[in-house]
């Protein structure tokens, strides 16, 4: 063993390094890491929290429009949710107070989106060849013209 | 914005594991390859390779420093990249990168500290000031040069790359099975990617070591020995064989059984990967050094050692192309098809001067040539002739017969 | 010369000893490990979430593609939701999914007189057996206790190999934050009780989203009694989105 002297003196060596990197280690594994499963369990809450919602849902417009809300849900257009065709919740209210005027899209390409016909859409479903619609031809017109986007039936 | 031909999922139209990840396998397969070399000396006794022992164990050395930078140069975060090593999710194959990383870092210094520790003790007698201090620190202060002690270096060696062989197969392995595992894309998912890596590395690893070998001992005017251009030879052809048989026949399998995947793989091999998997992996980087390589296995007997050098040498470059368009068809070529097996998107094309592109892709190769070069200086990549006279393999000063 | 070697010997054996019980202890533990996680108002162990798409009923308007876009900052070009247009004959097969939807779909011609055609919403599956979980390597990607598969934004490498991974291509890096990003069914609204942003503005409640640990939820009424598929069910990845009205042609 005397002549085995280098060979130990590298695995003393070896066995230092191997130490101080499990000591490093668990200095640099995350708090939360390993309660529920091989990750960081406090991302969930961080998830839960990483933005306030944009949209509110039809509902929370009609705390403030309640006249228009009433419209909707009695016209064809009753599933259709405010923000679909105006911008999401976020972008008008914050915190309850109105930070900006709310979008309207008056141009016929946001009916055209749902309404024309095209391959895909089910039969049932109200749509139609857009340039056969109107006597005289699309050149000009909204659909806003003899539509109210609201209750939208004729 | 790339094309696309057919259709394909909106967010597969990205190419994100770009030529940093084509590298990466490349580089890791050289340091196998190497350690393969070696260890046909130091575990299999195999005397023919002994002058390009201590090169292989160097370059398998030099290369394993640069293996790590493609992927950090590639990573979206690099400074996490550590975290693989902190909390690895073993479930991922990638998760073995620490590990394996460390390990096989681990037992080829190891190696290397045993099979130069005469040297380097002999160094430090030799010299003064700073260079003894620096030859002493690097034979951690032992000085017991008795031939008992070089016994267990021997007997440490052997057991090293004993078990070094198996880990650097696990290194490279390790980067099949990143890509083997994955079900989702039909180019990957196959249980003989991790073989096709492993003989593909061997492949280059022995051309490289061919071409190593011949500039190394020209430029410090060693004779080039015609049993080692043979024999390391012979293996390349047989290793290249193997690995091309295995490629193709992934290919022949998936034609055979026609399954759904072929739909997209067919017009992948035949539109975008025409020119990199048809012309440059199959017929200029197999086909040609197969030929060449047949000649000098099997007339060996009829040819002259300037012929045996040269057909060696361009089997060897052309491999090492071989071996990079393998890795760019598996990597690149998998990217190109999208999910929704209805769709290609048009060829990736990187740029010279990006963060993940030529240029830093060809430093990356240089670079464990230049630490190649540095190792030498400090320790020399052959083995020193033994005192008292004896003629060993390979020290012979001038010999006739080389080109 | 023999009580300096047995002193060094005591020491290294000493050393060892205590080196390897350090390392085992060590090993188990984080030196920085914090108290108890403070208790959450929701209870993740209440709910177990599911999705369903009526692809009887989508009309393409790509309302749920723009709705999750301003909820989620989702970067242009990459999508946390899209909406594939099927345009079938008995022999022949068209599918495009222009901008993935967001501007809905225009009129086409096939090049061949379809007889059937439809609209597919696809988005991250929530898979219970996930292959972008399984290889992940730092364990960023994890699935909830409800049943959400969700990235850990500040410990993701990001390395991309959950996006190779993933066979529904519902994955990708974002460019604003080299992380992977994906679809995570609006987490930050469906604790607190609010539907995903999609489900929400959905005209035509081809999108529903329901809790299956709920009685009466319509979701599981409707796993429970109708006949629903997944994607790739030949991967056995177990996702979470269930459609209806399916055809062979769609992945």
């Amino acid at each position: 063993m005397e002549h085995a002297r280098h060979v130990f003196r590298v695995l003393f060596v070896l066995l230092v390094a191997v130490v101080g990197i499990v000591l490093v280690r668990s200095f640099l594994v995350p708090a939360s890491y390993g309660l529920y499963g091989p990750y960081r369990f406090d991302n969930v809450a961080e998830q839960a929290a990483i933005r306030p919602p944009l949209h509110g849902g039809a509902v929370a417009c009609g705390e403030c429009h309640e006249d228009r809300s009433k419209a909707v849900a009695a016209g064809v257009h009753r599933s259709v949710s405010c923000e679909v065709c105006h911008a999401p919740l976020g972008r008008h209210v914050k915190g309850g107070d109105v930070v900006a005027p709310m979008a309207v899209d008056r141009s016929f390409t946001l009916c055209a989106r749902c309404h024309r016909k095209i391959d895909g859409r089910p039969t049932a479903f109200p749509q139609v060849v857009l340039e056969q619609h109107v006597q005289g031809g699309l050149e000009g017109r909204v659909c806003l013209e003899c539509h109210d986007p609201h209750s939208p039936k004729l | 914005m790339p094309e696309i031909s057919g259709y394909a999922f909106p967010n597969d139209i990205h190419v994100h594991w770009s030529l940093m990840i084509v590298m990466y396998p490349y580089l890791t397969g050289f340091v196998a390859g190497s350690f393969i070399v070696t260890s046909l000396y130091h575990l299999f006794g195999k005397k023919e390779f002994q002058p390009v022992a201590r090169l292989a164990l160097g370059t398998s050395l030099c290369f394993l420093a640069v293996a790590a930078l493609p992927l950090q140069l590639h990573l979206g975060q690099p400074q996490r990249g550590f975290s693989v090593m902190v909390t690895p999710n073993f479930t991922s194959a990638m998760a073995g990168f620490g590990i394996l990383y460390s390990f096989y870092l681990v037992i080829v210094l190891l190696e290397v500290w045993f099979v130069y520790r005469k040297e380097i003790i002999e160094a430090a007698r030799r010299s003064r000031g700073f260079k003894r201090k620096f030859y002493a620190a690097l034979a951690l202060w032992t000085y017991d040069t008795s031939p008992e002690a070089l016994d267990i270096d021997h007997r440490a060696v052997t057991i090293l790359t004993a078990i070094g062989l198996p880990s650097a197969c696990m290194l490279h392995g390790y980067v099949g099975f990143i890509f083997g595992g994955i079900k989702a894309n039909p180019w990957w998912s196959t249980p003989l990617m991790p073989v096709i890596f492993l003989l593909s590395a061997a492949v280059s690893g022995i051309a490289l070591l061919i071409l190593l070998y011949q500039v190394t001992a020209r430029l410090q005017r060693r004779a080039v020995e015609r049993e080692t251009v043979q024999s390391l030879a012979r293996w390349l052809w047989f290793f290249l064989i193997i690995t091309v048989t295995l490629e193709l026949l992934e290919i022949i399998m998936l034609a055979y059984e026609h399954s759904e995947e072929w739909a997209i793989i067919a017009p992948l091999l035949t539109t975008r990967l025409q020119f990199s998997f048809i012309s440059m992996q199959m017929i200029i980087g197999s086909l040609i050094p197969f030929i060449l390589l047949a000649i000098v296995v099997l007339l060996a007997a009829y040819l002259h050692d300037r012929i045996r050098n040269t057909l060696t040498i361009a089997a060897s470059l052309l491999l090492l192309l071989q071996v990079f368009s393998m890795r760019w068809n598996v990597v690149i070529g998998g990217q190109l098809l999208s999910k929704s097996f209805r769709g290609l998107r048009s060829a990736y094309e990187p740029h010279l001067f990006e963060k993940e592109g030529i240029l830093t892709a060809i430093l990356l190769f240089i670079a464990p040539f230049i630490l190649l070069y540095v190792f030498d200086r400090v320790l020399s990549i052959v083995e020193p002739p033994a005192p008292g006279g004896h003629e060993r393999e390979g020290e012979r000063s001038a010999s006739p017969g080389q080109a | 010369m023999d009580d300096n070697r047995s002193t060094r010997r005591d020491f290294l054996s000493n050393a060892i000893t205590l080196g390897s019980g350090a390392v085992v202890f060590l090993s188990g533990t984080s030196l920085a490990a914090g108290e108890e996680h403070p208790a959450e108002r929701y209870d993740w162990e209440a709910h177990r979430y599911a999705y369903v798409i009526d692809t009887t009923k989508c009309i393409g308007c790509g309302s749920c593609v723009r709705a999750c876009r301003a909820e989620n900052e989702v970067p242009d070009g990459y999508f946390r939701t899209w909406v594939e247009r099927y345009v079938l004959s008995a022999e022949s097969s068209h599918v495009d999914s222009p901008n993935g939807g967001l501007d809905g779909f225009p009129p086409m011609q096939a090049g061949f007189a379809p007889t059937k055609s439809f609209f597919v919403p696809k988005m991250c599956n929530h898979c219970k057996e996930t292959p972008c979980i399984q290889v992940c390597p730092v364990g960023a990607s994890y699935r909830t206790r409800d049943g959400v598969v969700l990235v850990d934004g500040q410990r993701c490498i990001g390395c991309g190999y959950c996006v190779q991974a993933c066979p529904y291509g519902s994955r990708f890096l974002s460019p604003k934050t080299h992380t992977a990003e994906k679809c995570t069914w609006c987490y930050h609204r469906v604790t607190k009780g609010m539907k995903p942003a999609c489900v929400e503005v959905c005209p035509t409640a081809t999108r529903l989203f329901g809790d299956m640990k709920r009685e009466d939820d319509p979701v599981r009424r409707i796993l429970e009694h109708e006949r629903v598929a997944v994607m790739q069910p030949h991967l056995l990845t177990e996702p979470q989105c269930f459609y209806l009205g399916l055809d062979k042609e769609v992945r």
